[in-house]
């Protein structure tokens, strides 16, 4: 072979080498980070969630946008009182590796996320401070207990992954197997992650046969993949990287910002100060400039299509001179409306959370806080965001975004207003037992107990500064059909994208 | 030559030592892997819990001592992040980095000496003007700007260049290009001052006089003499490419081992941190070595 073959020949491998096609039944999804661990019992976690949730490993009962509550494994459920759901499990289901499944595996699922060797995030995340037990009736049948009582425990179970009763309790799987429309093929750590159609799947053939999953940080070669017909999708692209609109789709991503304030510190203890906080903010002039066009301003901390959330709310008017008034009257009874308070921010929080904070603390100084922002790397954030409070920590104010896909603001308010709450600002007895009552509650009594606890938050005692539901962004590739929800932000069914 | 490789070995050994002492400690002061780790709602017991699991409650100089034990028998913990060896993270990493520096540092030695070379030898000339003007720039240019807009052009705009990823030879070119400007523009800096001064020496203009040609006088006589500080701004570049070219790594999806020890200190992931940093302070004492040898082979008045 002489140099001019040998040249052709390698031009000619390195051309049948471009990585660009793709079979027509393949999808491709770019995600913004690697995987540390695929083990369902961690689901949870956004990026987890969007490879291994109702893919490989289907949940009890799923929470579908628009819908509700609807059946999964469990073909339907009822309340057996005293704490005990009873759920009716679906039949000739199996496992993607053929073996049966049946109510075994739910209790071991239960029992596996409270594990005592792992730290599973859906068990420490949705079942902290609950103890749950299981009763199998029947290999199809399982009366599962909460201690204490969870009048949505049908709903808790729309995050339970189901795993084989034969796996570990003391190990994480590193190629998980379940139930689900897809069989999880390989994993080739720091490069891909391969699923294919899984062929005995109860719910019958989807349109995608295969997926990969890859891994990229940087938002502007995500969404680039994509335009290149590199990917298919991209779930979450930066606001500056969604310019196609032809391609690139917002969609309510299940996150709320707003301020935390400290309710027990002078001056934010008194409640005139916290009103002033909030005329002070001109929330429309974020909107689509660095907010996305899209952003909703919040009147409660989760997400508007949440059950129970106070439609009747009105944000906080943008009034420079009531809040001046506020602040003067509270000075006159000998509030230290001068002193200086601490506005903690995150970096890298979301996009432009820079510029927000800086607009947030000119809008505030403007009507005479004396505020001065500091924005902190995660870890000394949730020093600042989580209890334990520093006793000499004085005012301070800290933005965080709050995520609640879940329907229900019991995933919420405890942690972000209950005396105990973790991120807490205020002891209040009252409050305590507003979300005790109406986390006990159920049906339209529920609703109606949360859109109180709403109201007393948002408009009695104005415990924060609540201040915009957040917009995502995806891009999706013009060959698929494919909208993205509110579920997209921490999971991405392959069965329900359609080819065009 | 025998003494002199056992004794830097044995400071190498030293410096990796107090190295690992200094990381462990400071590491651990940089905050709680449990927060980071566990969801925002965790509550303190299921903290206690991940702390207990991962050793984390024991007194840190206990730590410290079964960290150093297990260091003994080449077990260096495990990712809590991963949940698997943290040395099979960092080998996974570093394989992919090795690969990119040795393929760039090679382009660039080779291009930047070649050319450097050149433009000393007829010194304010067109040629030099030129290689002078884009050298600099090169050398000034930031990374992420040039990456962002090699994807942009080559990518999407030209649909020449894949955008991102490792699967095949066209996947490298655009990390390796974007690794090859600043270190070129700043080794053909130093080949052509060094080349300048020994092209001005005597025994280049006795060779000059004798009639000797051109291309002997650069590459022979010239550059054996010029490279010696050229090998030390090669080595001194390739050891930062070896911690990891992060903004590449991470713009690209290079799976290399800079990103990884970027990702594993915002973590807390303590066994990846120490893992890394053990993996490449050891290939960059390695390479340090091998200069040295290179200085002995390249002048002949270097003894060890």
């Amino acid at each position: 072979m002489n140099y001019s073959s040998l040249l052709k020949t390698a031009v000619i491998a390195a051309a049948m080498s471009l990585p660009f096609s793709a079979q027509a039944n393949d999808v491709t999804i770019v995600l913004s980070e690697e995987l540390d661990i695929v083990d369902p019992c961690e689901a949870s976690r956004s990026n987890i969630g969007r490879v291994i949730a109702q893919n490989v490993s289907e949940t009890i009962t799923e929470l579908v946008p628009g819908k509700g509550l609807q059946p999964r494994l469990a073909e339907s459920w009822e309340d057996q009182g005293n704490g005990t759901w009873r759920f009716n499990l679906r039949k000739n289901v199996s496992f993607s590796d053929g073996s049966a499944f049946d109510a075994e595996d739910i209790a071991h699922s239960l029992k596996r996320i409270k594990s005592d060797k792992l730290t599973c995030e859906i068990g420490i995340k949705y079942f902290g401070g609950i103890e749950i037990s299981t009763d199998i009736i029947d290999s199809h049948t399982i009366d599962i207990t909460a201690e204490p009582a969870q009048p949505i425990l049908p709903l808790l179970m729309s995050v339970v992954t189901v795993m084989r009763s034969s796996e570990p309790m003391d190990k994480y799987v590193v190629k998980p197997v379940g139930t689900g429309p897809y069989t999880f093929d390989q994993y080739i750590r720091g490069m891909q992650i391969n699923l294919s159609a899984n062929p005995n799947y109860w719910g019958g053939d989807s349109a995608v046969k295969k997926a990969k999953y890859i891994f990229r940080s940087d938002s502007a070669v995500r969404a680039a993949m994509v335009a290149t017909g590199e990917a298919d999708i991209a779930p979450n692209i930066a606001l500056q990287d969604a310019t196609k609109p032809e391609i690139d789709f917002s969609y309510p991503n299940s996150e709320t910002l707003y301020l935390r304030v400290d309710n027990e510190v002078a001056p934010t203890n008194d409640v005139r100060v916290r009103r002033a906080l909030n005329h002070a903010i001109d929330r429309e002039a974020f909107i689509g400039t660095i907010l996305a066009n899209g952003t909703i301003q919040a009147t409660g901390m989760t997400p508007p299509s949440t059950i129970g959330y106070n439609h009747d709310l009105k944000p906080y008017a943008f009034d420079p001179s009531k809040a001046k008034d506020l602040l003067a009257k509270a000075k006159a009874d000998g509030v230290p409306v001068e002193k200086e308070i601490r506005l903690i921010g995150r970096i890298n929080n979301f996009a432009n959370v820079q510029e927000t904070m800086e607009a947030l603390q000119a809008m505030l100084q403007d009507v005479g806080f004396n505020v001065k922002l500091e924005m902190y790397e995660v870890a000394e954030w949730l020093d600042l965001y989580s209890k334990p409070y520093a006793e000499d920590r004085g005012p301070i104010i800290v933005e965080a975004m709050h995520d609640n896909a879940n329907g229900d603001p019991v995933f919420s308010m405890f942690f972000k207003y209950a005396s105990g709450g973790a991120q807490s600002g205020r002891n209040d007895a009252k409050l305590d037992k507003m979300i005790a009552d109406a986390t006990a509650a159920t049906g339209s009594e529920r609703e109606a107990m949360w859109k109180n606890t709403m109201a007393y938050i948002h408009d009695d005692v104005v415990i924060d500064v609540l201040l915009f539901h957040m917009v995502g962004f995806s891009r999706v590739n013009e060959r698929l059909d494919f909208t993205p929800t509110i579920k997209t932000n921490s999971e991405l069914q392959l069965s329900q994208i359609a080819l065009k | 030559m025998t003494n002199f490789l056992i004794k830097r070995a044995t400071t190498s050994a030293v410096s990796l030592l107090i190295l690992v002492i200094l990381v462990f400690f400071l590491v651990r002061l940089t905050g709680d892997p449990a927060s980071l780790f566990l969801p925002l709602d965790a509550s303190e017991e299921a903290k206690e819990k991940f702390r207990e699991l991962n050793g984390l409650n024991d007194p840190l100089f206990s730590q410290f001592l079964r960290y150093c034990s297990d260091l003994l028998k080449l077990e260096f913990g495990t990712s809590m992040r991963r949940a698997e060896p943290a040395i099979e993270s960092v080998l996974r990493g570093f394989k992919w980095t090795l690969q990119l520096a040795l393929i760039t540092m090679s382009v660039v030695a080779i291009s930047a000496i070649l050319i450097g070379s050149i433009a000393a030898f007829k010194v304010g000339g067109f040629f030099d003007r030129i290689v002078t003007f884009f050298s600099l720039i090169g050398a000034s240019a930031p990374d992420f700007w040039v990456a962002i807009v090699a994807i942009v052009i080559f990518s999407v705009n030209l649909g020449w260049l894949p955008t991102s990823g490792t699967g095949t030879l066209w996947h490298w070119i655009m990390p390796i290009s974007v690794l090859f400007i600043r270190p070129f523009g700043l080794i053909l800096q130093v080949v052509r001052g060094s080349m300048l001064s020994v092209l001005s020496s005597d025994f280049v203009k006795t060779a000059r006089a004798k009639g000797v040609k051109n291309t002997v006088i650069i590459f022979v006589h010239g550059l054996r003499n010029a490279m010696l500080p050229v090998i030390t701004v090669i080595g001194d570049q390739a050891a930062g490419m070896l911690n990891g070219a992060v903004i590449v790594e991470t713009i690209f999806g290079f799976p290399g081992v800079g990103k990884l020890m970027i990702d594993s200190i915002l973590q807390r992931d303590f066994a990846v941190v120490l893992a890394s940093i053990i993996v490449t302070a050891a290939a960059i004492f390695i390479m340090n070595i091998l200069i040295d040898i290179l200085y002995a082979i390249l002048d002949p008045r270097i003894r060890y």
